[in-house]
């Protein structure tokens, strides 16, 4: 009876919010936008809605012309919920002039990346990455992370690609670009060859495994042979690694001024036409997928950027943010519904995991409060890939447990002086933040 | 619409615990097929009770204990049909009914359950009744491969699992699919036939079915091996040489691969600490 009722709620949003986008202010690891709009006022498209005068903001643009009706809370696909601009489209398509500059010089750039507000997929802002103040002798476009591949890298992108890899580089002072393949990624070498002919300083390096955004550290020490400490970032050693969906916006708001309010999705899982869909940022899921035929069956879960490391929504009408690159539809039974055993100390998680720690071991010790014990087998190196939970027969939430151990040992820092015993008996921190559900974007990662 | 919503990750290897415990048993089924050839019917029986016993121990524990009922998990079934497999064929039935009880209740359960062994059951069931019943645990032959077709079928054999070192291919497929790592077998494997050769061994004694079970299933048995990699080889290679060591002075390769299993597993946290792994990163806090 309930769910009755509720599903005919359901029905009346639809109609309603046909003609919504949401923008969130926040889209990035950094700082939440002031909102320069207030509702009433008409937008254009490309015009700056809200902005952090900041080297942490990312500023965001309306990505439709029409009126904003409202400033408030909405889902959010990594916060859950987050403060909004919400437009209504007047269906007029007006947009800002958008000025491009094909011979813009290194602090043109720079400014132009600022006001674009590009954020990479590992949610930090394109302009903070190259505003490091590091010295940058090379820049990477990570080309193995499998649902930007499928999204951005699509043999009509190759040329914008790499014009946004050369801006990139001059945006650095960098001396060397390159792309990262995976080795036995056919496709993708041979497409990317036939475009490289002419270009002395672009180089393509083959890897074995696929680096997805939260592995850049790790590309970062396959790349240097240097290794960057768990707090760093690549950077520290010299590189920086940019997804090919920055590169492609990069050379879109330098070249043709337009910032990023376009975006390609990949929806793939229960869905009736799996496929890549370009959509405006703003658009709720349920619309991407409704531009896909709709769901099949019953939707079970709806998973946003990666099915390992993914965030579960808890409702379709999340909008489309700047980072977001695929929507994974699960269908019911497809939903995992298994119980965490005892480990067996297989050793599948040691074998699996990247940064070359003991998962298991970490995950027990954290189970019982241990957290000192956890810190001296390196749980802070973890790269949280979600490997180790994928392969453990046991279902053992090794993700979670890790996770929840750097949190008490984040939390312990200021204060461990003081302890006297060697535990450190603390919670987990992640209650304090806005965010429960995977990577809290608010926290600044950094010194 | 009801959205599932919940931690990553979203899609897990289809591997359980019972999935890896029933494959073994499978891998473990044609040995005893062909024991029961060779012994006759009655052998039937000594893995039937010993199966059975340690089916209703851990049943009886974890009633007594008000736990979860685990029993489907296959993991007591494997503890029995090993120590069956392990008992020779000549052995009045209760014995492996104590075993059965002894490396159930004791081994496994006393010391925190499946993954938290010390030692693994069966070898310290196998362990217990040798030295509690001596003369009852006799052998009447050692198997020695005298032609090639002992591979397949050795008729010399003195106990259960000795009857076809072949049998036990279907290790190969646990390797396969992961469910045994192959650096343990591996370097087990190589270390004894490496060592036996050295030292002017015949390796017809050296290779029966017992050090295929040996390498396949004992030594590589989750719960009492190193979970690092480096120890592992270590432990591989340490169970190579204890082998070849304790089957050159006792003339007793059978025998050998047991006890060093179990000197073995009492060494393996002492070697995984000392092989901890260094992180990829460099380490500050
Ligand atoms: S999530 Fe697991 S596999 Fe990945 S780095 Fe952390 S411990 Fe290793
Ligand atoms: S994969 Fe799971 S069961 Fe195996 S050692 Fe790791 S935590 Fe334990």
């Amino acid at each position: 009876m309930t769910e009755e009722v509720i599903e005919e709620n359901a029905q009346e949003d639809v109609q309603e919010s046909r003609s919504q986008v949401v923008i969130p202010l926040l889209q990035h690891k950094g700082v939440i936008c002031e909102p320069l709009v207030s509702v009433g006022d008409t937008v254009k498209i490309g015009q700056k809605i809200g902005s952090f005068d900041n080297d942490l903001g990312a500023p965001v643009h309306a990505s439709v012309s029409g009126e904003v009706i409202a400033l408030e809370e909405r889902p959010h696909p990594i916060c859950s919920k987050m403060h909004s601009v919400v437009i209504e489209y007047d269906g007029t398509q007006e947009a800002i002039r958008f000025k491009g500059n094909r011979s813009a010089n290194k602090d043109e750039i720079l400014e132009t990346l600022k006001e674009s507000g590009i954020i990479d997929l590992d949610g930090n802002s394109v302009y903070f990455k190259l505003n490091t103040g590091k010295i940058i002798d090379s820049i990477l476009i990570n080309l193995t992370d499998a649902g930007d591949l499928s999204s951005n890298f699509t043999p009509e992108n190759i040329p914008q690609i790499i014009s946004g890899l050369k801006i990139l580089l001059k945006a650095s002072g960098a001396s060397r670009g390159a792309f990262v393949v995976k080795k036995d990624d056919g496709q993708t070498n041979s497409a990317l060859k036939g475009k490289l002919g002419g270009e002395d300083d672009i180089d393509l390096f083959p890897v074995k495994r696929g680096y997805s955004s939260t592995m850049l550290n790790l590309l970062a020490y396959e790349m240097t042979g240097m290794r960057v400490s768990n707090i760093g970032i690549p950077a520290d050693v010299g590189v920086l690694i940019f997804s090919a969906y920055s590169a492609l916006a990069v050379s879109e708001a330098v070249l043709e001024g337009i910032p990023p309010i376009n975006i390609n999705v990949t929806v793939s899982g229960a869905v009736k036409q799996p496929g890549v869909k370009r959509s405006v940022v703003g658009t709720s899921f349920r619309e991407v997928i409704e531009s896909c035929g709709g769901y099949v069956g019953k939707p079970g879960k709806i998973i946003v950027n990666d099915i390992i490391t993914g965030i579960a929504q808890f409702t379709d009408e999340v909008p489309v943010t700047k980072a977001t690159t695929q929507i994974i539809v699960q269908s019911e039974d497809e939903v995992l519904r298994d119980k965490p055993g005892p480990c067996l100390h297989c050793a599948r998680c040691v074998d699996v995991c990247p940064a070359n720690i003991l998962p298991g071991l970490i995950a027990s010790q954290s189970d019982i409060g241990r957290y000192d014990e956890c810190e001296k087998l390196h749980a802070n190196s973890c790269i949280e890939c979600g490997l180790c939970s994928m392969v453990c027969p046991s279902k053992r939430h090794l993700l979670q447990l890790i996770r929840y151990s750097k949190h008490a040992l984040l939390r312990s820092f200021m204060i461990r002086e003081e302890k006297e015993s060697s535990n450190l008996k603390l919670g987990c921190a992640s209650c304090q933040s806005p965010c429960h559900m995977g990577a809290p974007m608010i926290f600044v990662e950094g010194k | 619409m009801k959205l599932a919503v919940s931690v990553p990750p979203h899609i897990k290897l289809d591997d359980t615990i019972a999935s890896i415990n029933w494959t073994k048993i499978a891998v473990l089924i044609p040995v005893c097929m062909v024991s029961i050839y060779v012994f006759g019917i009655d052998v039937l029986s000594i893995l039937l009770i010993s199966v059975f016993s340690a089916l209703i121990t851990e049943a009886a524990i974890q009633k007594l204990q008000n736990q979860e009922l685990t029993i489907k998990d296959g993991d007591a079934v494997l503890i029995g049909l090993i120590l069956g497999l392990l008992l020779p064929p000549t052995v009045p039935l209760w014995i492996p009914v104590m075993g059965a009880f002894f490396a159930v209740a004791l081994v496994k359960h006393a010391f925190g359950g499946l993954g938290s062994t010390l030692f693994n059951p069966a070898i310290a069931g196998l362990v217990f009744l040798n030295m509690s019943w001596t003369v009852l645990m006799g052998v009447d032959s050692v198997p020695h491969l005298g032609q090639y077709s002992d591979i397949m079928l050795e008729l010399g054999a003195g106990r259960l699992i000795e009857v076809s070192p072949f049998a036990l291919i279907g290790g190969l497929y646990l390797i396969h699919k992961k469910y045994i790592e192959w650096r343990i077998p591996l370097t087990y494997l190589l270390t004894t036939i490496v060592l036996a050769v050295l030292i002017g061994e015949d390796l017809s004694y050296v290779f029966t079915g017992m050090l295929m079970l040996g390498v396949f299933i004992l030594a590589a048995d989750p719960a009492t091996s190193p979970i690092t990699k480096n120890g592992r080889i270590i432990y591989g290679i340490f169970c190579g040489i204890l082998t070849v060591l304790y089957g050159y002075f006792s003339y007793n390769y059978g025998l050998a691969v047991i006890f060093t299993i179990f000197f073995a597993n009492a060494v393996s946290p002492f070697i995984e600490k000392n092989t901890y792994p260094k992180p990829v990163d460099e380490v500050m806090a």
